[in-house]
């Protein structure tokens, strides 16, 4: 493949651009559903195509195709320079990026068990066995099963001399109940929404999840949800778990810390950011317990891998670090606006068709010292709310809003009942200043975002936040219009 | 790209003797992306993708792919084949379907939409960021173009193609604290009109200028086309989808025929023609029906693919999705029944309300009564006395969509094409009693 993707570099560098790129691609997806007893998704998907970069003249073309021919490369190659050339027509400055050492290299992600090895009647046998337990509760009206699996063959090149393989790998499933009585409709989800748990990895991660012990308890806390009392209106401490955390994390920290944000290239869609540039290394995001650590070496993780999208090595680093701002999410083109010599590498793209934009990677929040027995029984008036159902923050990532599936409140240190439809509300800073306590490292585990929408033409990608149970004091919760 | 037929032709063949279906997509686009008053980002790609379900004796594969040689073919069907063999029966399975007759559709296809160069892209991207830089604004936005080709075929006989140019140009303009949007989605490129979207955004921005802080609280609120079709569009998804409706998981089950929303309002689906027009045919290659689904209020009924339909022992209406589907049909070609006068009137007509250009993030709170919630977005006004007194900070709203379209005062009379799920054309609206439940800091 490299042989075929060297034809874009020769177009490129005969064309004299600064920097080029080729990205070839192979992708396997299979996706399996069972909905209510019958297959509501079975679908194995295989594409093949290349993306092709090109900084010309100080500006920037991209182009895309999928036949795969040296004459189709070379043709594709000529069609990005082209659109590079029309980009001078509105430009600042020369486009200059960030020194990053030539590598050579083969990286896949660890696995254990090969998922496309796995027997499809496995797959569907193991989704018919969870619908069977789910509707065995006569009140589910809607029972859900999926499993996932994504593998990501790249063969990326560069002008720089880079020659990268990778093999991404991750396995995704989930299962939800939905009871619906008297026109009110309530789900739970096991082991988490929005498309359910993803890890990198293989069918060990599905095995990992012991999906059918939790199948009965899952409908019957669906069903439970309908003679449980509304969230309660008001202001409480509040202790968030499941992926619930990890979307807070994702949606307040996440995307407020990517650095074309922070600049004002997603304006026109996903919007900016309040974490300006003049704040970093000074700006109080929470309080000092609060540890965001960014990292594209975290085990099991979606983010994971050798090498961004920008030929940048893997690495760690602290977005939020004792409570301050101390990181970007950057690639190699925008890190050099904030005078910093290196990518700090989280530039990736969707497929072969997509451009690498700024991403975040794998976000963690660190665990703290406390026992989760002592979180809650720490609290006098408060609620814990789990796994996401409802999400929404505003433009620069201030105000948020977020409803969870399940909550319980919380009264004299004890989890006593259960409440439907939970909601909280906050303002990034407020509500990351108001953390007193995270429990420890024995809670703390690694959620999957396999949907995360972002930039124009939209593209998904994949990341993980690890978490545990954090407690935040004073937060505003039961909103309902 | 080999001809699509011929392809077809050939996978067909491959599947020996299982029933077929091959749904076949190709695809040009570009995008010319600005921030800070230059180019920041200019793409384009192509592609070809085929998805092809195989059906035989009550089991079911589905395969996609992008590689369309021989060999691939070959190995892509086989796959697929081997796949099938393998299912457990499923009795609820529909065969495929029959061929029917298939009105022609809207010409929604315009070569020189489909053929605009990376330089038209750029000069109207420039033509913003000239006059914004002149008087001191910073301009934001897209401009993109495409085509792309739709192909449902099976081995029954059915054979639907459908081909559709796209151009959009959206801007959003930043004077100081002050933020303008506007957009413009379009078959046709000259029916874009660039200069008044452009002076649209540029003005808002300067208007939105120091905006002020106002207490959350009910407010009437006057929606812009945009802004009420974002509600509007997850009111028809989540009311109106067959299957939803079937699983009585809409706020529609067992209220057809009844009087639920308000009488200015009504919503029909309709893909054959009109300012949503689309492909004239399902996924499935049945025809599209024009389905009523709210008149003057009233809802009239859900829409239908053949599997919701025979579960709810009606006619399809022809909305399939790609088979098989978890969300089941939906309506993705909404036209809002017009009111009358300009959006100028419906400000003039309101004693103290709030004028919403576009929403945010918008999300569901409760989908089964459509409650919602979001942010307001590049440039909110408060509206006294009728007109537009001052620049608001912007305000989040949690709301149940049911009661809210239940209290509309007044619909404009001019309804616009919007960017939505699928295509929408809507007007704007004024909403009584309106819940912005807290606020933000800019």
């Amino acid at each position: 493949m490299f042989k075929l993707a060297s034809k874009a570099i020769e177009v490129a560098q005969k064309h004299k651009a600064e920097f080029g790129d080729i990205r070839v691609i192979e992708e396997r997806r299979q996706n399996l559903g069972v909905k209510n007893g019958e297959i509501s998704a079975l679908t194995d998907q295989s594409t093949l195509g290349y993306g092709i970069r090109v900084l010309c003249g100080g500006a920037w073309g991209f182009a895309s195709g999928s036949v795969m021919t040296e004459t189709a490369v070379a043709d594709t190659a000529l069609k990005a320079i082209a659109i590079a050339k029309a980009s001078r027509l509105l430009m600042a400055g020369r486009v200059r990026l960030a020194h990053e050492p030539a590598y050579r290299d083969f990286w896949q992600t660890p696995f254990l068990k090969d998922p496309f090895a796995v027997p499809i009647e496995t797959k569907l046998g193991l989704l018919f066995r969870l619908d069977a337990l789910l509707r065995r509760n006569k009140k589910i009206r809607v029972a859900e099963s999926e499993l996932r699996f994504i593998r990501e063959r790249q063969w990326h090149m560069t002008t720089d001399g880079s020659r990268i393989e990778q093999v991404l790998l991750s396995s995704g499933g989930n299962f939800s109940a939905t009871a619906v009585e008297k026109g009110d409709v309530q789900t739970r989800s096991y082991p988490c929404t929005h498309g359910g748990q993803t890890l990198a990895g293989g069918w060990e991660v599905i095995e990992a999840m012991n999906m059918e012990d939790h199948a009965e308890r899952v409908a019957a806390e669906a069903v439970a949800l309908h003679s449980a009392a509304a969230c309660p209106a008001g202001v409480k401490d509040l202790i968030i778990s499941g992926n619930q955390l990890a979307l807070q994390i994702h949606e307040s920290v996440g995307h407020a810390s990517e650095l074309d944000r922070v600049l004002g290239y997603e304006e026109s869609y996903a919007g900016s950011s309040f974490a300006t540039t003049e704040k970093l290394n000074k700006f109080r995001y929470g309080s000092p317990i609060v540890n965001l650590v960014a990292d594209a070496t975290l085990p099991g993780g979606l983010a994971t891998a050798g090498y961004d999208d920008d030929a940048v090595k893997a690495q760690r680093w602290h977005i939020v670090k004792d409570g301050v701002l101390s990181g970007y999410m950057t690639n190699r083109e925008f890190c050099v606006k904030i005078g910093k010599e290196r990518s700090w590498g989280s530039c990736r793209a969707d497929g072969y068709s997509n451009i690498p934009i700024t991403r975040i990677c794998n976000l963690s929040l660190m665990p703290g010292n406390t026992p989760l027995e002592r979180l809650i029984g720490e609290v006098r008036d408060g609620i814990m709310m789990e796994n996401n159902m409802s999400w929404s923050i505003d433009q620069k990532r201030l105000n948020f809003q977020f409803g969870c599936e399940i909550g319980w409140l919380i009264k004299n240190g004890k989890k006593t009942k259960m409440v439907k439809n939970p909601t909280y509300q906050g303002i990034t800073p407020e509500f990351w200043g108001s953390c007193d306590a995270i429990a420890d490292h024995r809670d703390w585990r690694l959620w999957g975002v396999a949907n995360c929408g972002k930039g124009q033409p939209g593209q998904t990608a994949m990341m993980c936040h690890g978490s545990s149970p954090a407690r935040f004091r004073k937060v505003k919760v039961g909103m309902h219009g | 790209m080999k001809n699509i037929e011929t392809v077809c032709k050939k996978i067909f063949k491959l599947a020996k003797g299982a029933q077929c279906e091959v749904i076949a997509e190709i695809r040009t686009g570009a995008l010319t992306r600005f921030a800070d008053n230059v180019i920041s980002q200019n793409v384009a790609s192509s592609s070809a993708d085929f998805s092809v379900r195989l059906l035989d004796d009550g089991r079911s594969a589905k395969i996609n792919f992008n590689q369309a040689d021989d060999d691939s073919l070959k190995l892509a069907v086989a796959s697929g084949l081997e796949i099938l063999k393998k299912q457990k029966k499923d009795p609820a399975l529909l065969p495929l379907a029959k061929p029917r007759a298939l009105q022609a559709g809207k010409n929604l296809y315009f070569r020189e939409t489909a053929e605009l160069t990376p330089l038209y892209r750029a000069e109207k991207a420039a033509e913003l960021a000239r006059a914004c830089k002149k008087s001191g604004q910073t301009a934001y936005g897209t401009f993109s173009n495409g085509a792309s080709e739709l192909v449902v075929a099976n081995n029954l006989g059915v054979y639907a193609r459908h081909r559709e140019t796209y151009a959009a140009h959206g801007v959003t303009v930043r004077d100081r604290d002050g933020f303008g949007w506007a957009e413009y989605p379009a078959h046709d490129v000259n029916e874009i009109p660039f200069a008044r979207l452009n002076d649209t955004a540029r003005a808002k921005a300067a208007a939105s200028r120091s905006p002020k802080e106002i207490k959350p609280g009910k407010y009437t609120v006057i929606m812009e086309p945009q802004a009420a079709a974002d509600l509007l569009s997850y009111l028809a998804v989540y009311g109106f989808g067959g299957q939803i409706y079937n699983e009585g998981r809409s706020f529609i089950c067992g209220k057809l025929g009844k009087k639920l929303l308000s009488p200015l309002l009504s919503i029909e689906d309709n893909a054959l023609d009109g300012a949503a027009a689309g492909m004239p045919f399902d996924y499935e290659g049945q025809p599209r029906r024009k389905a009523a689904l709210i008149e003057k209020g009233v809802v009239i009924a859900p829409v239908h693919d053949r599997k919701t339909a025979k579960d709810a022992k009606t006619a399809s209406t022809g909305h399939a999705l790609p088979q098989p589907s978890d969300i089941g049909p939906i309506p993705l070609n909404l036209s809002i029944k017009p009111g009358q006068g300009r959006l100028e009137d419906l400000i003039k007509g309101t004693e103290r309300g709030i004028l919403v250009t576009q929403f945010h993030y918008t999300n569901l709170l409760k989908p089964q009564v459509v409650e919602m919630t979001g942010m307001t977005r590049n440039g909110t006004f408060m509206v006294e006395n009728g007109r537009i007194t001052f620049p608001v900070k912007n305000l989040r709203f949690t709301q149940n969509m049911v009661e809210a379209f239940g209290r509309v005062e007044a619909v404009s009379g001019e309804a616009v094409p919007v960017a939505a799920w699928g295509a929408m054309s809507c007007p704007a609206f004024r909403i009584a009693g309106f819940n912005f439940s807290s606020s933000t800091k800019f």
